[in-house]
């Protein structure tokens, strides 16, 4: 069983049709990239499934449970998915540590000592362990971009989406940030990223998921879609991007 | 009259300014803290009353809402000391000025931070409570300062409803010794004495909860 299914998912603004009938599966250990132009709908997808927009119409189910039913409760589907934003979004008034420990002691209702523990763990996993008493404006992108997975994966979430992730960073920074997602697919961690640059998607995953206009359009090898894909849109998206 | 007379009595004045000061400062902090956190939070109904509340209250002339108070509300009932006229007065227009200052500072708390704390599960108060909050009290300080000064620097009107303060002494003190000049030349120090002070211990605490990185962008030009 998938970890989580969506089906048929509709997101409209007003008359605007943003996801118009996507359907995806992901799996425990699943590295899953999802590629689109911009305003393919990539972010909006990512919002649904955890809640922070309400799709209009489809179905998403998580671990089992239509999470659109009006008696889930979001505040606890939220703390089950983890999220790395484009921008890192990082609480800049708080140091590294502070920014891992904050949710550990207010949801997870950890001791300060334990949260604190449990956050440098995390933040050694990612190589950032040294820099906890730093603050967010002292780090560079791919530093604030570690930690901003630190945070995500401290709360042992069962699926971590990361939105854009390399989109503020450069080449070397966003190698970086690929091959820390490598490691952490190989330990298990069950990943759906979406993103718009082809290298990272090329570095992560052998399959990526093609958003086109709120639809998926393919999923197949980045070369096949490139080369060998019936739609000549998406040979032409892969072809620019891969060009790029 | 002693020159240590005259010290004493400028003194028991400035204690007064003090007073007067930090009462309708603090009224204006917490009422303008209270008004924000309503705004941002939620409670929609009340919006419309606290906007409208703000813009009359900033275009009303504090000596003519002191005199409302202090002068107005007895024919209805209503007997007001002269220090709750001034909070009630000077304390609330300063309020609806800081409701703005607020406003702006939590405008400038990234829209991010917000998303990625509510990503997380935070719920709207614990966001605001950590997050929005702690920064928008940092952004806040150099309108807070100027609002504290403009707060010093209407005090004097405490005198027209009976409140000793450094000016009304002043008055008193160059009446007796005819020596008007050098006595407000004394009370102009003192207040820029005290605008002096209360801007170090500002900078200080502005200084001691600065975030690091973003320090030469929020720090105030005062």
């Amino acid at each position: 069983m998938a970890l989580i299914e969506v089906r048929d998912l509709v997101k409209k603004f007003g008359d605007q049709v943003i996801l118009n009938g996507v359907n995806l599966d992901i799996y425990e250990g699943d590295l899953k990239v999802v590629m689109g132009s911009s305003g393919s709908g990539k972010s909006t997808l990512l919002r649904c499934l955890n809640r922070l927009e309400e799709p209009t119409g489809g179905k998403i189910v998580f671990r089992g449970e239509n999470i659109m039913a009006a008696d889930v409760d979001v505040r606890a589907l939220r703390q089950s998915i983890g999220f790395v934003f484009q921008q890192f979004a990082l609480y800049r008034h708080l140091s590294v540590l502070e920014n891992v420990t904050l949710a550990l002691r207010k949801l997870k209702k950890l001791p300060a000592a334990e949260a604190k523990d449990k956050a440098l763990a995390e933040l050694e996993r990612l190589n950032m362990a040294s820099h906890a008493g730093k603050y967010p404006s002292q780090l560079s992108g791919g530093q604030k971009q570690r930690v901003a997975i630190a945070r995500a994966l401290a709360m042992d979430p069962a699926v971590v989406f990361f939105d854009e992730p390399t989109s503020a960073l450069d080449p070397l920074m966003t190698r970086e940030v690929a091959d820390m997602m490598n490691r952490l697919h190989d330990e298990g961690v069950t990943m759906l990223c979406v993103t718009h640059d082809l290298k990272l998607a090329g570095q992560i995953s052998d399959k990526v998921v093609f958003l086109d206009k709120g639809v998926v359009r393919a999923e197949a090898s980045i070369e096949t879609l490139s080369q060998d894909h019936a739609d000549e849109r998406i040979r032409a998206f892969f072809g620019r991007e891969a060009d790029y | 009259m002693s020159f240590l007379d005259i010290v004493i009595q400028l003194g028991r004045g400035l204690g007064y300014t003090l007073l007067v000061t930090l009462c309708c400062s603090v009224t204006g902090v917490l009422a303008g803290l209270v008004i924000a956190c309503i705004r941002r939070i939620g409670f929609y109904w009340l919006r419309p009353l606290l906007d409208a509340y703000a813009y009359i209250f900033r275009g009303i002339p504090v000596l003519v809402l002191l005199f409302i108070v202090y002068f107005g509300f007895p024919s209805i009932g209503l007997k007001v000391t002269p220090l709750l006229a001034m909070v009630l007065s000077l304390g609330l227009i300063s309020a609806a000025y800081l409701s703005e200052v607020f406003r702006g500072a939590l405008n400038s708390v990234d829209a991010d931070e917000i998303l990625a704390a509510e990503a997380i599960g935070l719920s709207r108060l614990q966001v605001f409570n950590c997050i929005e909050l702690p920064q928008m009290l940092r952004f806040s300080l150099p309108g807070m300062i100027n609002e504290f000064t403009t707060v010093l620097k209407y005090s004097p009107f405490a005198y027209t409803v009976g409140i000793p303060e450094i000016t009304k002494q002043a008055m008193t003190l160059s009446a007796v010794t005819l020596h008007g000049v050098e006595i407000y030349f004394a009370v102009g120090v003192l207040y820029f004495l005290t605008f002096r002070i209360l801007l170090f211990a500002v900078q200080f605490i502005e200084k001691r909860y600065r975030i690091p990185g973003l320090v030469l962008k929020q720090r105030s030009s005062i």
